[in-house]
């Protein structure tokens, strides 16, 4: 016996059992109080841990819990027996089992009214553990046993504490079956998942149940009485409960049970949060057969009564609101505004409506009248209410259309909810507006909330096809609610006109972004009124910037436009992300009345914008407006701008087809195309991106913007293309590009875009022949300046001079900006450009051997030089390029192996490793692109007549740079993913060669391997599987074959010492069934490392077996022996799998594979 | 490029140490003149004068002799001085008591007057790889009229 023997006390212990019990109990007491006070903690630790560690220490446990006068080491006697319940559990008695939780039980109950609350919670959550560590071994009638005396607390019939105890209990015991609270017992998944399916399909309804008759049972009493009162403490703890349980996670509410397999490949717990978490609002879905408690039975509404009742009781207290009870109301409120799914009957839509309507009934006095309640907030009220109200709606709304939405108020209101949420929202821009300070105010938390309400009600309708308008009020309403917005953005940009710039500035820009494309989406909302408005604001601060001139400082005006640039170039066009950007449907759909185009509100606003930028042209007014900063927002709105609207070609950019037949949306379409006023904007565009590069020397931020942003965009759409070429402007630009010395001074990776830029642009030319030459032209000065400098007598010094350096470090960037923009029209002047530079690059890696920047670069250039010119070179072209790389990769390596730092600097040194690193990727990179030439070749000679074999040359490459490569550089991501994916189609298509390698270098090859099987990445994963499966299937067709296959390397070897070495593929059979049994990984790797699995079975037939039986030998239950039995049986015998390595016989293995794993790892991988 | 701006002469030996390159146009990794020292460039981040107002970058640089840390901020469009950083290595013929090595020279004559390495684990590395009789070539880094040893290389047993 245990000393737990049902009903039985102390009375069967001995007199020496006692001086034991109560030495062991001093002892305990004691450790405490020394951790208490911290003296030699490390002793007291363990003292108690010595306790939780001994066999049966529940005697002990029960001795302290009952006589120790020092609450920790009560505390301690309980944790103590719990760990060595779930522990000793299986060695249990049956009646120990449960004598355990009743004592447990028993205890809280006995000592509901000690004030030391935090022992009964530990019991508690003891018996709720232990209660589901026995879950499924207790009859149904044991539980009944159980949960007859918790019901019995819970009603109050055993008074207040009791109650609030048992409700406690119960708060315990979900949290233990809710796989994401729940504490690891050493058990298998699948364990936990069948209580949590126990308890969700047979306790949770009652629970809650309980839950509610409990709060119903005090309700009266808190209503009732005028002071706090202890009923409140049990009222919050069911508010609590009732909460959580509707936060679960419900799964087999579906009828179908769709979702009730587990996951058996991942905890599942991390991901499934995180997608929750994601939207700030949960939605609950408790299916169809809660419908009675939460909905029939008017719940709701005595919640709301509950809390609009106490809340009109403490009314003159303002703290009431931020009390517990209050918390804890408001939040169950909330929830029930997501209630959402099969709970509402399909045939019955009034019973939903009805539902929200109630509550927003009751939190309407959170909310409504706004001004009112804004004002008492910021005269001290507390404004955790109001949050939870904007709460509630952002809940309403998601989990109905905007039409229902604004609907919902009219029965209480003479507007609908629309208004509302902006009469709401404009309160709130109002309070920022007038407090810029830093702080986080709860006018920041309501407002980020509101926007979610608006974004989430305004998306919604987006997706729905274009013609659901907001109602003509709801318009309205977010018409005036934007411009209340725009206004305080104005406010807040001027305030911060003078303050310095933050290094916090580029994450607060990103969220700057977010911030106005939810203002967007309210603006498209009511486009009627927003464009003309924004509009004419603009007209007014440009019309002021120009009163101003020379005599007003501009700085706050200037912000001002920075801002309306971004709002405007939001509302206007969407981020294209590389696709298409499409007109905005809003833009195309509205404005029906306009049929000129130059009334058109979009056509007119963007017609001043661009009248506005072109201002920039002319000096003096550049220089007393155009700020690096403005010019930055101009540049960044044109690019935005035009990507959407100029040129467009018909077809390509048009939004959903009932639109099309608009008069209106048509003159907008055709105004900036190429018949009317659309080359003429494209002229002053790349007029004003050609000032912008010239004219603001040093501007990093704007150079780049127009480079990448605004150019790129134009070059990318061809029929653009076609007209940039015949434009003075574009060849000014490309005559500068050549010949200018300011554009040398550019920012490097701007160089490279615009050499890019300039390069695809070729495209418009007429012919291919007329597009080569172009880029010839563009590029002979580049080329030739390399040949000169490098045939000059005195290039080793020469070159080490730091004018030549930038002057060489310029051109390789460039060079490298017009490799990487070869398409086949201009492939041909691209590869001669390469050609004519091989010798000066080999030269320059030679005399910039230590100038690791510049060799950098210069590899890069090859890289996307072979990348861009391989698959169309004929086989004497290959063969010219591959001699080159390969000199290139020798002199590389002769360079750096072997080299040591002897700097002093530990800065330099690790500078030094990272620089060697990103020539090492490009390295890697170059030797991967080689091995393309083999899948996809262009050229006009056939495969039979390649002079070079590209396997030996990349071989030979990971020769020269396997050496460098080390576990440690593998460590950098980037580095990883190129060098596995070199290694894994290296042995997918050649693994013949790799059989060839010496021993080091086949080790070096698969220690890296092994290396990548343990990573994290998916990718690298799957590639070294892939590398597996390759080298395993190889062996065994060529043994089949009666060839060595592998040879010694598969065979294993016994070393001189006598120990035998396992060969390859028998370690990496280990590794791999390992990986699959016990580890985590995602189930998008299952069929890849079935792949993998399958032929290195086939070749280590004996070691599997062995292997196998180890496994079921371990297991210690023997149900699960026989099933793990079963599975490996049926693993390799199933599906009419055979011993030989095609197509189908994958396909069967992947699919024996995942139903093994399915059935095994349930019960292999424990928790 | 017209053609007067790139006459690729060789500078001689009185050529200027330094060099004018716009700032912003300095990179991580290369060189810059800090308060009359020649560093190397290991973080350049920029930022605004007020908000309207021209981009300016700032320096951290690490001294290529003394390996100490200095910082400078310049307006992006201004120039900045650039030391001539110059590398030449040499054969490695001997390890002098007095901690000095001597060097071969391309045009075969000895260079006598650079001290060895401080650090204790790389002075042992190059005296082993000596005695052992391997090849080692030192580089020697030179820049503004200090010189210093910057890196060594085994090319293998003689």
């Amino acid at each position: 016996m245990l000393g737990f023997p049902n009903g039985s006390g102390v009375g069967g212990v001995g007199p020496e059992d006692l001086a034991q019990l109560q030495s062991t109990m001093r002892a305990i007491e004691l450790a405490c109080s020394y951790i208490q006070i911290n003296s030699n903690p490390v002793a007291a630790e363990a003292t108690i841990l010595s306790l939780h560690k001994s066999p049966q220490p529940y005697k002990a446990c029960r001795y302290i819990l009952e006589n120790s006068q020092v609450a920790n080491a009560r505390f301690q006697a309980a944790a103590a027996i719990r760990e060595a319940a779930i522990r000793e559990w299986s060695f249990l008695a049956t009646d120990d089992k449960g004598g355990l939780i009743s004592f447990c039980l028993g205890y809280v109950m006995q000592h509901a009214n000690s004030s030391e609350g935090y022992v009964l919670s530990k019991l508690s959550s003891v018996a709720a553990q232990l209660m589901k560590r026995g879950w499924l071994e207790f009859t149904p009638a044991e539980k009944e046993v159980f949960f007859y005396q918790i019901n019995q607390a819970i009603l109050g019939s055993r008074g207040l504490d009791v109650q609030f105890i048992g409700i406690n209990f119960l708060e315990s015991l979900v949290s233990e079956f809710s796989p994401s609270t729940s504490s690891a017992m050493g058990l298998p998944r699948e364990f936990h998942e069948n209580c949590r399916k126990s308890l969700e399909q047979n306790f949770l309804k009652t629970f809650y149940q309980w839950a509610k008759d409990a709060a119903l049972s005090v309700t009266n009493k808190i209503i009732a009485s005028h002071s706090s009162v202890p009923e409140v403490k049990v009222c919050n703890a069911t508010l609590r409960l009732m909460y959580q349980i509707l936060n679960w996670e419900f799964r087999y509410s579906k009828g179908g049970g769709t979702r009730a397999s587990i996951n058996v490949f991942s905890d599942g717990i991390r991901v499934d949060n995180a997608l929750a978490r994601k939207t700030e609002c949960v939605i609950v879905q408790p299916g169809a057969s809660w419908c009675d408690v939460l909905l029939s039975s008017s719940h709701v509404g005595w919640l709301i009564n509950l809390y609009s009742s106490v809340r009109q009781k403490f009314d003159l207290e303002g703290y009431w609101l931020d009390c517990p009870v209050a918390v804890s109301a408001r939040k169950l409120i909330v929830q029930l505004c997501s209630l959402a799914g099969e709970i509402f009957p399909s045939n019955n839509a009034q019973m939903r409506e009805q539902h929200l309507l109630l509550l927003l009934s009751g939190v309407l006095p959170w909310i409504d009248p706004p001004d009112v309640i804004s004002k008492e907030i910021e005269e001290g009220k507390s404004g955790s209410e109001m949050i939870d109200g904007c709460r509630a709606l952002l809940s309403i709304g998601t989990v109905t259309t905007p039409v229902v939405f604004d609907q919902l108020l009219r029965s209480l209101r003479p507007f609908g909810t629309l208004t509302l949420l902006s009469m709401l929202m404009g309160e709130v821009v109002k309070v920022l507006m007038a407090n810029s300070t830093d702080e986080e105010t709860w006018s920041y938390e309501a407002r980020d909330i509101l926007l979610d309400t608006w974004t989430t009600l305004l998306a919604s309708m987006d997706g729905s096809g274009g013609n659901a308008w907001l109602p003509p009020e709801g318009m309205h309403a977010a018409a005036s609610l934007f411009s209340l917005i725009v206004e305080s953005e104005l406010k807040v940009a001027s305030a911060s006109a003078t303050t310095e710039d933050d290094a916090d500035c580029l994450a607060s820009v990103s969220a700057m972004d977010e911030r106005l494309g939810s203002y967007a989406l309210i603006a498209r909302a009511a486009v009627d009124a927003t464009i003309p408005f924004l509009a004419k604001l603009f007209s007014d601060r440009v019309a002021r910037l120009h009163q101003g001139r020379g005599t007003v400082d501009p700085t706050e005006t200037l912000e001002e436009v920075y801002s309306l640039l971004l709002i405007i170039g939001h509302v206007l066009a969407d981020e294209g992300e590389g696709e298409t950007a499409l007109v905005p449907d809003a833009v195309q759909s509205h404005f029906v009345d306009f049929v000129e185009a130059n009334n058109h509100p979009v056509v007119v606003l963007s017609s001043s914008i661009i009248k506005f930028a072109e201002q920039c042209l002319d000096a003096e007014m550049r220089s007393s407006i155009f700020s690096p900063r403005l010019m930055e927002a101009v540049i960044w709105f044109l690019a935005r701008w035009s990507f959407t609207y100029l040129m467009l070609v018909e077809d390509c950019n048009l939004g959903s087809n009932q639109l099309q037949s608009l008069p209106s949306r048509a003159c907008l379409f055709t105004f900036f195309n190429e018949h009317n006023q659309g080359k003429f904007v494209l002229d002053i565009i790349v007029r004003i991106s050609l000032t912008s590069l010239m004219s603001f020397p040093g501007e990093k931020d704007l150079q780049e913007l127009t480079c990448f942003q605004l150019l790129h965009a134009l070059v990318r759409r061809r029929n653009i293309c076609f007209h940039l070429l015949s434009l003075d402007s574009w060849r000014n630009l490309a005559n500068a590009f050549a010949n200018d010395k300011s554009l040398f001074l550019l920012n490097s990776v701007s160089q490279r875009s615009l050499a890019q830029t300039l390069v695809l642009s070729a495209y418009g030319m007429q012919s291919s022949d007329a597009s080569n030459q172009y880029v010839k032209d563009l590029m002979a000065h580049m080329t030739s300046s390399l040949v000169d400098l490098t045939n000059n007598s005195d290039l080793k010094n020469l070159a080490q001079q730091p004018d030549i350096i930038m002057l060489v470090s310029c051109v390789l960037e460039r060079l490298r900006g017009a490799a990487s923009a070869t398409e086949p029209r201009t492939q041909r002047a691209v590869y001669e450009m390469g050609l004519s530079v091989m010798n000066p690059v080999l030269r320059l890696l030679e005399v910039y051997k230590h100038e690791s920047a510049v060799i950098y670069l210069l590899l890069k250039f090859v890289v996307d030089w072979v990348d861009g010119q391989l698959s169309y070179l004929e086989a004497h072209e290959t063969a010219v390029v591959i001699n080159f790389c390969m000199s290139l990769l020798q002199i590389y390596s002769s360079h750096n192996i072997g080299k040591i730092s002897l700097s002093l600097s530990s800065t330099l040194l690790n500078e030094a490793k990272t620089e060697k690193y990103k020539d090492l990727r490009a390295l890697l990179q170059l030797l991967s692109h080689l091995c393309s030439k083999d899948m996809v070749d262009f050229s006009s000679d056939s495969i039979e007549t390649q002079s070079t074999n590209i396997s030996q040359v990349v071989y030979f490459g990971l020769h020269i740079i396997t050496p460098l490569i080390t576990l440690e550089l593998l460590k950098y991501p980037k580095l990883c993913f190129d060098y596995f994916s070199l290694i894994s189609h290296m042995l997918e298509v050649y693994p013949e060669t790799l059989a060839q390698l010496n021993n080091d270098a086949f080790s070096h090859v698969l220690t890296t391997v092994d290396f990548g099987l343990h990573q994290q990445d998916v990718d690298i994963v799957t590639m070294c599987l892939r590398a597996l499966k390759a080298l395993a299937s190889y062996h065994y067709k060529e043994k089949n074959a009666g060839n060595l296959g592998l040879g010694s390397h598969a065979a294993g070897h016994t070393d001189p010492n006598g120990v035998f070495h396992e060969g390859i593929l028998s370690r990496f059979l280990r590794t791999l069934l390992h990986f699959l049994l016990f580890e985590d990984y995602s189930t998008d790797l299952v069929s890849t490392a079935a792949d993998a699995l399958f032929p290195l079975i086939l070749c280590e037939p004996n070691l599997y077996q062995g292997l196998g039986n180890e496994l079921i030998e371990k297991q210690a239950n023997p149900n699960f022996k026989t099933r793990l039995a079963n599975a490996l049986q049926v693993l390799t015998t199933s599906n009419q799998l055979s011993s030989s390595l095609d197509r189908l016989n994958y396909q069967r293995f992947r699919k024996n594979l995942n139903n093994f794993l399915v059935e095994v790892r349930g019960f292999l991988k424990t928790r | 490029m017209s053609d007067d701006e790139h006459h690729f002469e060789s500078s001689d030996a009185g050529a200027s140490k330094t060099y004018p390159q716009q700032a912003g146009n300095i990179r991580k990794g290369g060189h810059i003149v800090i308060k009359g020292r020649p560093c190397k460039v290991v973080e350049v981040s920029t930022s605004k004068t007020g908000k309207h107002g021209h981009a300016k970058c700032h320096f951290v640089a690490i001294d290529i002799f003394t390996s100490k840390k200095l910082e400078d901020i310049v307006p992006s469009s201004h120039n900045c001085d650039v030391p001539h950083v110059n590398r030449v290595d040499y054969q490695l013929i001997d390890i002098s008591e007095d901690g000095f090595v001597s060097l071969l020279t391309d045009n075969g004559s000895t260079k006598d007057d650079l001290k060895l390495p401080t650090d204790e684990a790389l002075l042992t590395q190059l005296k082993n790889g000596f005695e052992e009789g391997k090849d080692i070539v030192v580089s020697v880094m030179s820049a503004m009229g200090e010189e210093q040893m910057c890196a060594l290389k085994e090319v293998g047993p003689k």
